[in-house]
C-alpha cells in the first residue's frame, strides 16, 4: 500500500508542472496583450506600461538573467512570470483592487452555502433512489427512473434552471426569482439554485449508483448473505450500502474543488456573486489575472483530490496496492 | 480463410444462419434487430438532412424577414408564425431551423478535430510505448486535470480578441487579410482542442492490447511497414471507439455550445440554439415560452437520439461492455 501511494503521489508532480505549463502557455503566450485589452484601444503607452507592470507583465516569461546580475541575487533569476503563477504569486485582480486569495476567501463561501447543502441532499436521493431501483430491477419505478435520467441528460441544464426560475419564481412566487443577501436571509435566495442542482443532476447520478448497486448485488458476498436467511432489507443496508460507499466518498473527494468553483451557469443565471461568477465577470472585464489564478487553483486542486481519491481507495480497498 | 478445406465451427447449428463475415455486418444485424436504435437514427438522419439543407440561401433571409411587430405567439396560420415570433418579429421557426447548421458546423468540425488528435496520439502511444509513451500519457494527464468548463473558457478567453490571417471575402474577391476570429471556429477550436483526452486514453489502452495479438506479429513479420500496420490493420480494429464516441461526443458539443454562449463566450451574429436559449431568460418572465421551448425541444430530441444511439451502438459494436448499462 504505502509503495503505491508514495509512486502515486510522485507521479502527481509532473501532472502539476503541466497544469502550469499549460495554464502559463494559454493565458501569456496564447492570448492577446492582456493589458491592451483591459485599457481598451484609445489607451497610450504610459498607461499601458503602468497596467503591463500592476499585471506583472514586464517580467520575463521564464528566467530572469540579467535581473539576477544586475541584483546579484539568484531569487531575481526566479522573479519571472512563469514562476509567479507556479509559486501562487498571482498579480492583483485590475477590477478589484484586491488580491485573488482575498477574494476567494470572500466569494468561495458564497458557491459553498449552495454547493454544499445541493450536494449532500443530492448524495443521500441518488443512493435512496439507486438502492430501491437496483432491488426493483425492470419493474415500473426502475424503467420510470432510467427513462427520466436519460431525457435529464438530453435537456440543457440552463434549460432546466430557466424553467424551475419560471415556475417556482414567477409563477409560484414561493422564492426571489435572481439575487443574493449575506447571513441567514441567504437561505430564501440559495433554495431555488439548490433545487435546480438537484433537478438537473438528480437523473445522472441515479443512473451511476445504480449500475454500481447492481454490480455489487452480483457478488458473492449478496448470495451468501442472503443464503444464510438475511432478510433483503438488511442485505441492502447493511452489506451492500458499506461497500457502494467506497465510489460514493472516492468520488466525494474528487467532487470537492467543483464544488468551491460553483456552477457558473448556475450563479450567472442567478446573480449569485461566488466563485463561478466571478470567473464570468472578470471574463468580461479582461481580469486577466483572476481568470488565470482561478483556472490554475481549481486544477491544482482537482488534481490533489484526484491523488487524496485514489490514496484513500487504496487505503480502503487492499486490493488495489496489488496492480 | 477460404482455402482451409474442412471449415471448424464452434457455433451451436441453430446459429449458423447468424453467422456474418465482419464485424460491421454484426454490429448491424444486433443494431437493426432493436427498433428504438432503428428510430433514433432515423431522428439523427432527419436532423443531418435538415443541417444540410440550412446551409441554402433562402435560411439566411427568412431569419431576417420579420412577419410580426414583435413577440407573437405559436399559430397554425402560416408556416412563418407556426412556432412565433421573437422580440424583433423574426419567425421562431427559421430561426429554428438555422440553428441546425451552428450545430452541424460545431459538431462535425469539433468531433473531427478531437477524435482525429485523439485516436492520432491514442495509436502512437499505445503502439510504440517507451517515451514516447510517457510523454503522450503525460499530455493527457495534464489536460485532463484541468476541468473541462474552465480549459474550454480559458481556450476563448485566449482566442477572443486576437487577429488572425483569415480568408474573408470582400466584393466577392476572396483573399487573406487578419481579422478576428468567426464564434463558430473560436467554439469548435475551443471544443476540439480540449475534448481530445477521452478518446485518447480509450485508444491507447485497445491498442496496447492488439500490439501484441498474433495479426499484428504477422504482419510485422511479413515486412508490412509501421505506418501500414497502424492504419491497415489496428486502427479498423479500434474504430468501433470511435464511433461510439462520436455520438456521444455530439451530445456534449452541443450542450457546451448553449453554456458557451449564455455564458457570453460562444455564438454571436447568428441565430444559434444556444442563443435562443439564452435570449428566454428574459422572454420566460415575461411569458414569451415558445422561442425557449423550440430551442430545449430541438436540442433535448436530437441529444436523446444521440445518448440511446450511442448505447445501441456501444452494445452492437463491443458486445463485452454488454450489460455493463
Amino acid at each position: 500500500m504505502w509503495a503505491y501511494i508514495v509512486r502515486r503521489i510522485l507521479l502527481t508532480i509532473p501532472t502539476v508542472l503541466g497544469i502550469v505549463l499549460l495554464t502559463f502557455v494559454l493565458f501569456t503566450l496564447v492570448s492577446k496583450d492582456p493589458a491592451r485589452a483591459y485599457a481598451g484601444k484609445q489607451a497610450n503607452e504610459t498607461t499601458l506600461r503602468a497596467i503591463r507592470h500592476k499585471m506583472g507583465l514586464d517580467k520575463k516569461p521564464f528566467f530572469d538573467l540579467e535581473g539576477a546580475r544586475e541584483k546579484h541575487s539568484i531569487k531575481a533569476f526566479f522573479d519571472t512570470q512563469f514562476f509567479d503563477l507556479l509559486f501562487f504569486r498571482f498579480p492583483q485582480s485590475m477590477r478589484y483592487e484586491d488580491s485573488v486569495w482575498h477574494l476567494l476567501k470572500t466569494k468561495g463561501p458564497v458557491s459553498l452555502a449552495i454547493q454544499v447543502p445541493a450536494f449532500l441532499i443530492l448524495l443521500g436521493l441518488e443512493l435512496a433512489i439507486a438502492l430501491y431501483v437496483a432491488n426493483h430491477r425492470g419493474k415500473t419505478a426502475d424503467v420510470l427512473v432510467t427513462t427520466i435520467s436519460i431525457l435529464g441528460m438530453s435537456i440543457p441544464a440552463l434549460s432546466i434552471y430557466l424553467a424551475a426560475q419560471w415556475f417556482f419564481g414567477a409563477q409560484l412566487q414561493i422564492f426571489p426569482v435572481a439575487g443574493w443577501e449575506g447571513g441567514f436571509y441567504a437561505i430564501q435566495f440559495a433554495a431555488l439554485p439548490i433545487l435546480c442542482v438537484i433537478f438537473s443532476q438528480l437523473g445522472w447520478g441515479a443512473r451511476f449508483y445504480r449500475t454500481v448497486v447492481l454490480d455489487e448485488l452480483g457478488s458473492d458476498y449478496v448470495r451468501t448473505a442472503r443464503a444464510k436467511g438475511l432478510p433483503q432489507r438488511e442485505v441492502m443496508l447493511t452489506h451492500v450500502l458499506r461497500n457502494v460507499m467506497i465510489p460514493v466518498v472516492t468520488n466525494t473527494v474528487a467532487a470537492l474543488p467543483f464544488l468551491l468553483l460553483g456552477a457558473l451557469v448556475l450563479e450567472h443565471l442567478f446573480q449569485i456573486p461566488g466563485m463561478g461568477e466571478l470567473i464570468v465577470q472578470s471574463i468580461f472585464n479582461e481580469d486577466r489575472s483572476v481568470v488565470m489564478g482561478l483556472v490554475y487553483l481549481t486544477s491544482i486542486a482537482y488534481c490533489i483530490a484526484l491523488l487524496l481519491s485514489d490514496i484513500l481507495y487504496s487505503v480502503v480497498d487492499p486490493r488495489v496496492s496489488l496492480r | 480463410m477460404s482455402m482451409m478445406a474442412p471449415s471448424i465451427s464452434v457455433v451451436p447449428d441453430s446459429d449458423v444462419a447468424e453467422i456474418s463475415r465482419s464485424l460491421w455486418g454484426d454490429a448491424w444485424k444486433r443494431l437493426s434487430r432493436r427498433p428504438s436504435a432503428m428510430i433514433c437514427m432515423g431522428i439523427v438522419a432527419v436532423y443531418l438532412l435538415v443541417g444540410l439543407a440550412s446551409f441554402l440561401p433562402v435560411f439566411d433571409r427568412k431569419i431576417e424577414q420579420a412577419v410580426a411587430d414583435g413577440y407573437q405567439g405559436p399559430s397554425f396560420k402560416s408556416f412563418d408564425r407556426l412556432l412565433g415570433t421573437d422580440i424583433q418579429g423574426f419567425p421562431v421557426i427559421w430561426r429554428l431551423l438555422y440553428g441546425t447548421r451552428v450545430a452541424l458546423l460545431i459538431t462535425i468540425f469539433a468531433s473531427v478535430l478531437s477524435l482525429g488528435i485523439g485516436v492520432t496520439l491514442g495509436i502512437v502511444a499505445g503502439y510504440f510505448g517507451g517515451w514516447i509513451d510517457d510523454i503522450i500519457t503525460w499530455l493527457f494527464t495534464t489536460v485532463s486535470s484541468v476541468p473541462w468548463i474552465l480549459l474550454m473558457i480559458a481556450m476563448v478567453y485566449a482566442l477572443k480578441g486576437r487577429m488572425f490571417p483569415w480568408f474573408v471575402i470582400e466584393n466577392r474577391r476572396p483573399h487573406f487579410a487578419w481579422a478576428e476570429m468567426d464564434p463558430t471556429v473560436m467554439i469548435i477550436l475551443a471544443l476540439g482542442l480540449t475534448d481530445w483526452v477521452g478518446i485518447c486514453r480509450l485508444i491507447r489502452g485497445e491498442v496496447l492490447k492488439h500490439r501484441e495479438r498474433d495479426y499484428v506479429q504477422a504482419a510485422r513479420a511479413a515486412g508490412v511497414g509501421t505506418g501500414r500496420i497502424l492504419s491497415r490493420h489496428i486502427l479498423p480494429n479500434v474504430f468501433h471507439l470511435v464511433i461510439i464516441s462520436f455520438s456521444l461526443g455530439a451530445v456534449a458539443y452541443v450542450q457546451a455550445e448553449v453554456v458557451l454562449t449564455f455564458l457570453g463566450l460562444g455564438i454571436t451574429g447568428r441565430p444559434s440554439w444556444g442563443r435562443m436559449i439564452d435570449d428566454a431568460k428574459l422572454e420566460l418572465l415575461r411569458g414569451v415560452w415558445w422561442q425557449a421551448v423550440a430551442a430545449t425541444a430541438a436540442i433535448g430530441i436530437l441529444c436523446l437520439a444521440l445518448n440511446l444511439l450511442g448505447d445501441a451502438l456501444r452494445d452492437a459494436l463491443d458486445p463485452r461492455l454488454r450489460g455493463a448499462d
